[in-house]
């Protein structure tokens, strides 16, 4: 009377092994393959354009050198691949290159799963005064390097020339301080009947853009000059430099010459391209889609600055590759020679070329490829020309918390409860003891 | 006649002793395959998250230091906690009633005799074959306050721009409205299929009979498809507490939180800040709130529903 | 039925039709438009361009993600139907002492929240060394505790007579079960296919998780793998993918409509 139902269970079986061999043979295989070849596993979180290009550059890697095999995996967003990272750390599933995004940079060091690549730097004498000084600047932390910086990327202002002309304004001189920038958005703010067709400003809602807009006026995100001699275990942000941003949203805001485009980077994109605002923050890493799209004419700038405050300079964005610590000796060298070719001068000229992300290695911008694109693309050097002129200060080498991601959610959330007449100070200040109280629960761990 | 035998109780005893046993343990082989993945994949996560959520953990979600009720003490307090719970609570009643009508008026119709109607169907159930990334990204782009459609279309009627996701007022019954839109297709499926089962004889004598057609409705159509209808509130129930896939993009709970449901916190106390002590909290929260809501679903809603 | 309520119900159904299709006809229109075009917020194409699709099979093995995601969809959908008729037939036919507890215990699962099993999870998983394999894509899914609440409501409506009947003329439960209660339950059978079909077809954490290797990976993070953050996403490319994505799908549930038809024709000759 059972037998029916241990046939089917049998069959279930079946299917089970039937799948298991299949698993074998999909199984990532050990730190050497079949060829003798040593493999190096690269978690990234590079998608679309970016992976194309990033794909290409390993290819040629693996072509060029002959006992290493780098294998780029794609594993969804930063967060989503830090999860991941953080689950297999440690065990035979950890990859041997593992990008994270720069505010994952203090989370990485304390996760203790990783090999600083300073000591290689040390074994080598492998000269860092060829890399972009403020990329340095970020990823030393405690006078080590600890990661290699890949994909850097800065925010600018970005402006409608067309509409600059059309309102009456220069478009050869776009705003470089608060004064300017209300000035020139007010002029740009177009009404039809009693709605507004086109706006002046935004900023998406962000935390990053909020960071960079304090970093240029010298402001500190948070205390222990941010976070870089010791643990912080405070946030600053609320001071007078981060009042003064989002006083400077509330009254445009209030004015109606400033735009709420959310907190979608495509959304933004969209108001910008289909001509709903007139200027807007991005990341020095999408101007060049953003030119190639546009309908008109597409300028950019540096990020402005309040009225007689002096300029400082932008903290570098974007991500850097981590090695782990439990591999090999052998795949730490390989991985190691993998990280080195990326930053030569060669390779960041292709990758600055084709992303639109800094070349750290300055030698890069001297790259034909690079001389025939600035010709073609003049906006791109306005972009490395900020991040040239800024000053080596704890402002604008950024803050090093562990739980930025967190810490970004309450700027955001305090960023929109603006637009709902929530006063500034007062947003500022939530955000930072919500921000405090993450820190506290942090530094217990 | 059947008479008792109060000759040898204790052989009768045992022999429905070991008919009982037999029919547990035939019963138990049944349900073994479901038992043993839900214990491994389901029970076992649970309980570890129990535990976890009187711990603080370290960044790997190991347990580091007893905190006892600390996280439960701490969310209860919590504004944001508290805003969460009410985004959940306002989503599901925006979600659940509206789409099981919906739903239903789809199925009365489509299950006319009608020319064609099988086309019909398939549009209604369409929607059952997008995934919820497909779908919210198709969204996105219909409330972009510039580029959208939506906002086309209502500007030809002279409405001016409706910040559809920016406005916390708003952005909570816009995220609800794509998610009605998402699950209709599969509510309306399960309908029609109850509906269908439905013997035709009893129409023709309620036809024969010359009743209005809501009379037939609420005497013979709703009461028959009650175990359907049952089956899909419940189900609309958990899956609604649970919708986490269309506010990942749409919103990412904003904003001011105004769509930040209790899954969504949790997945970001887990996965991106780490807290895996406060979201396993919530979990455990969540896991006794939708409990309880389906305990009284089945407490008062199955005493209504008529099973053949 | 007159003509004026008929004429109703057609403009009622083709209204509601024009409602739910839209969404994806506009990503259709989409997919056709240039990058351009599309931030511009043009609702009909000015020009079709097929060179979206052609990107996005050029981008990621779409092809390849296309027949995983049918290998492992289709393995789920086995699995739960196999496992949860099993369990409904023993909620429903079966007396034993626990029963409700058990049945309880089912419904129970359904409310974890799933953020509480992935971690978990994901470690038993790597413990089984399923990384990487169908295996750990498809096993944790099959046991489904709305598959058993589905199939356990239809068997409910199954007269009770029936078994009695298959009881005194001693009909094995199992042969009960599947000559009986299996072909008499396929509407919800079909209908619980096309669910784990189309939830699993469109998972996309717990692939990502668990996989790290393009062999088994599935069209979800193929879509994901086209959408970018700091740089621009090609939406025109996006919305192509999901179509190519949507369009199995689609296809699927049209045929299993047909399908459904049939079961419910057969079940009414009975």
């Amino acid at each position: 009377m059972k037998k029916g139902i241990f046939t089917l269970f049998a069959f279930i079986f079946m299917i089970l092994a039937a799948c298991s061999n299949q698993s074998d043979e999909a199984a990532t295989t050990p730190s050497e393959n079949k060829e003798g070849k040593t493999e190096i596993v690269f978690w990234h979180a590079m998608s679309g354009d970016l992976e194309t290009v990033l794909k290409e550059i390993v290819e040629e890697f693996n072509k060029s050198h002959s006992s290493i095999e780098v294998k780029p995996i794609f594993q969804g967003t930063y967060e989503e691949a830090l999860t991941k990272f953080n689950t297999v750390a440690g065990t035979k599933d950890a990859p041997a290159i593992m990008q994270t995004f720069e505010v994952g940079t203090k989370y990485m060091i304390d996760s203790g799963k990783i090999q600083p690549v300073q000591k290689f730097i040390d074994e080598e004498n492998y000269d860092i005064a060829q890399w972009e000084k403020n990329i340095v600047n970020y990823y030393t932390v405690n006078g080590k390097i600890y990661s290699m910086p890949f994909n850097s990327s800065t925010p600018v202002l970005i402006y409608n020339k067309d509409a600059f002309k059309e309102a009456g304004l220069d478009p050869e001189k776009p705003p470089m301080t608060y004064g300017e920038l209300k000035e020139a958005a007010k002029k740009l703010t177009k009404k039809q009947g009693g709605q507004t067709t086109q706006y002046g400003f935004s900023i998406l809602n962000y935390g990053w853009f909020f960071e960079e807009m304090l970093a240029v006026q010298g402001g500190l995100y948070v205390n222990h000059e941010n976070g870089r001699k010791e643990n912080a275990t405070k946030a600053v942000f609320n001071g007078e430099e981060g009042l003064r941003v989002f006083d400077l949203i509330r009254d445009m805001y209030k004015e109606g010459t400033f735009y709420n485009v959310g907190q979608n980077w495509d959304d933004m994109r969209a108001a910008f391209q289909s001509k709903k605002i007139a200027m807007y923050l991005d990341s020095s890493a999408g101007v060049k889609t953003i030119i190639d799209n546009a309908p008109f004419e597409v300028g950019v700038s540096y990020l402005p600055v309040p009225d007689g405050v002096e300029r400082q300079g932008v903290i570098i964005g974007g991500a850097s590759l981590w090695m782990t610590k439990d591999i090999s000796e052998k795949q730490q060298k390989a991985a190691w020679e993998f990280m080195k070719y990326l930053s030569t001068s060669e390779v960041q000229a292709k990758w600055h070329v084709k992303t639109g992300y800094f070349a750290i290695n300055p030698a890069a911008y001297e790259e034909e490829i690079v001389k025939a694109e600035w010709e073609k693309y003049p906006q791109l050097k306005v972009t490395v020309d900020q991040l040239k002129q800024t000053k080596s200060i704890p402002a604008t080498q950024g803050a090093l918390i562990s739980v930025f991601p967190e810490s970004r959610q309450k700027v955001v959330k305090a960023m929109e409860s603006l637009y709902q007449g929530v006063d500034p100070q007062e947003a500022l200040n939530r955000a930072a003891a919500e921000t405090d109280r993450a820190l506290e629960i942090a530094n217990k761990k | 006649m059947n008479t008792p035998l109060p000759v040898q109780p204790p052989a009768s005893v045992q022999i429905r002793r070991k008919r009982t046993m037999r029919t547990t343990l035939e019963g138990i082989t049944y349900l073994l395959p479901s038992l043993i993945l839900f214990s491994i994949f389901l029970f076992y996560p649970m309980l570890r998250t129990m535990y976890l959520s009187v711990y603080l953990t370290d960044y790997q979600g190991n347990p580091v230091q007893f905190v006892g009720i600390e996280n439960f003490v701490y969310l209860l307090k919590d504004v944001n906690f508290l805003q969460s719970v009410k985004a959940t609570l306002l989503f599901v009643c925006y979600t659940v009633p509206t789409s099981v009508f919906l739903a239903l008026c789809l199925a009365l119709m489509a299950n006319e005799k009608l020319k064609g109607i099988g086309l019909f169907r398939t549009c209604f159930s369409s929607t059952m074959g997008m995934s919820v990334a497909a779908s919210s990204v198709i969204w996105m782009f219909m409330y972009n306050p510039s580029i959208g459609v939506i906002n086309k279309v209502l500007s030809l009627f002279g409405i001016s721009d409706v910040q559809w996701l920016l406005d916390p007022k708003i952005a909570l019954v816009s995220v609800a409205i794509s998610t009605i839109w998402m699950n209709t297709g599969f509510t309306f499926l399960i309908l029609l299929g109850g509906l269908q089962n439905i013997d035709p004889s009893l129409y023709e004598s309620a036809r024969i009979a010359g009743v209005s057609y809501l009379y037939q409705l609420r005497k013979v159509t709703l009461p028959l498809l009650s175990p359907t209808l049952f089956f899909v509130t419940t189900v609309s129930l958990i899956h609604s507490f649970q919708t986490f896939g269309q506010i990942d993009i749409l919103t990412k709970g904003g904003p001011m939180d105004a769509t930040n449901v209790i899954v969504y916190s949790i997945y970001k106390d887990a996965f991106i800040n780490y807290n895996f002590g406060s979201a396993s909290a919530q979990a455990v929260i969540l896991f006794f709130a939708i409990l309880v809501v389906t305990f009284l679903q089945f407490k008062f809603g199955e005493r209504k529903v008529h099973y053949q | 039925m007159n003509v004026l309520r008929t004429f109703l119900l057609y403009a009622l159904l083709i209204t509601c039709s024009v409602v739910m299709l839209f969404p994806i006809v506009y990503a259709f229109l989409i997919s056709f438009m240039s990058g351009a075009e599309v931030l511009q917020g043009h609702i009909w194409p000015q020009e079709f361009t097929t060179a979206n699709y052609v990107a996005a099979f050029r981008k990621v093995p779409l092809l390849e993600y296309l027949l995983n995601s049918f290998i492992v969809s289709f393995l789920v959908m086995l699995g739960q139907l196999i496992v949860s008729s099993l369990a409904a037939f023993a909620f429903v036919f079966l007396n034993f002492k626990g029963r409700d507890v058990l049945f309880f215990l089912c419904i129970a699962t359904m409310l974890i929240p799933w953020e509480a099993t992935m971690i978990p999870n994901f470690l038993t998983v790597q413990k089984l060394g399923w990384l990487n394999s169908y295996l750990g894509l498809t096993v944790p899914f099959f046991a489904l505790a709305f598959g058993i609440f589905l199939l356990r409501q239809h068997f409910k409506t199954i007269p009770l007579e029936l078994y009695e009947a298959a009881q005194v003329s001693g009909v094995s439960h199992f042969r009960f079960f599947w000559n009986i209660v299996l072909p008499l339950s396929k509407t919800s059978l079909i209908t619980l296919g096309i669910y784990s079909f189309l939830t699993t077809w469109n998972m996309y954490l717990w692939p990502l998780l668990v996989t790290n290797n393009d062999r088994v990976r599935t069209v979800q993070i193929g879509l994901k793998q086209m959408q970018t953050q700091e740089i621009s996403t090609e939406w025109g490319v996006v919305m192509a993918a999901v179509i190519v994505v949507i369009l199995p799908t689609l296809l699927l549930l049209f045929v299993g409509q047909k399908h459904l038809q049939k079961g419910l024709m057969q079940g009414a000759i009975k």
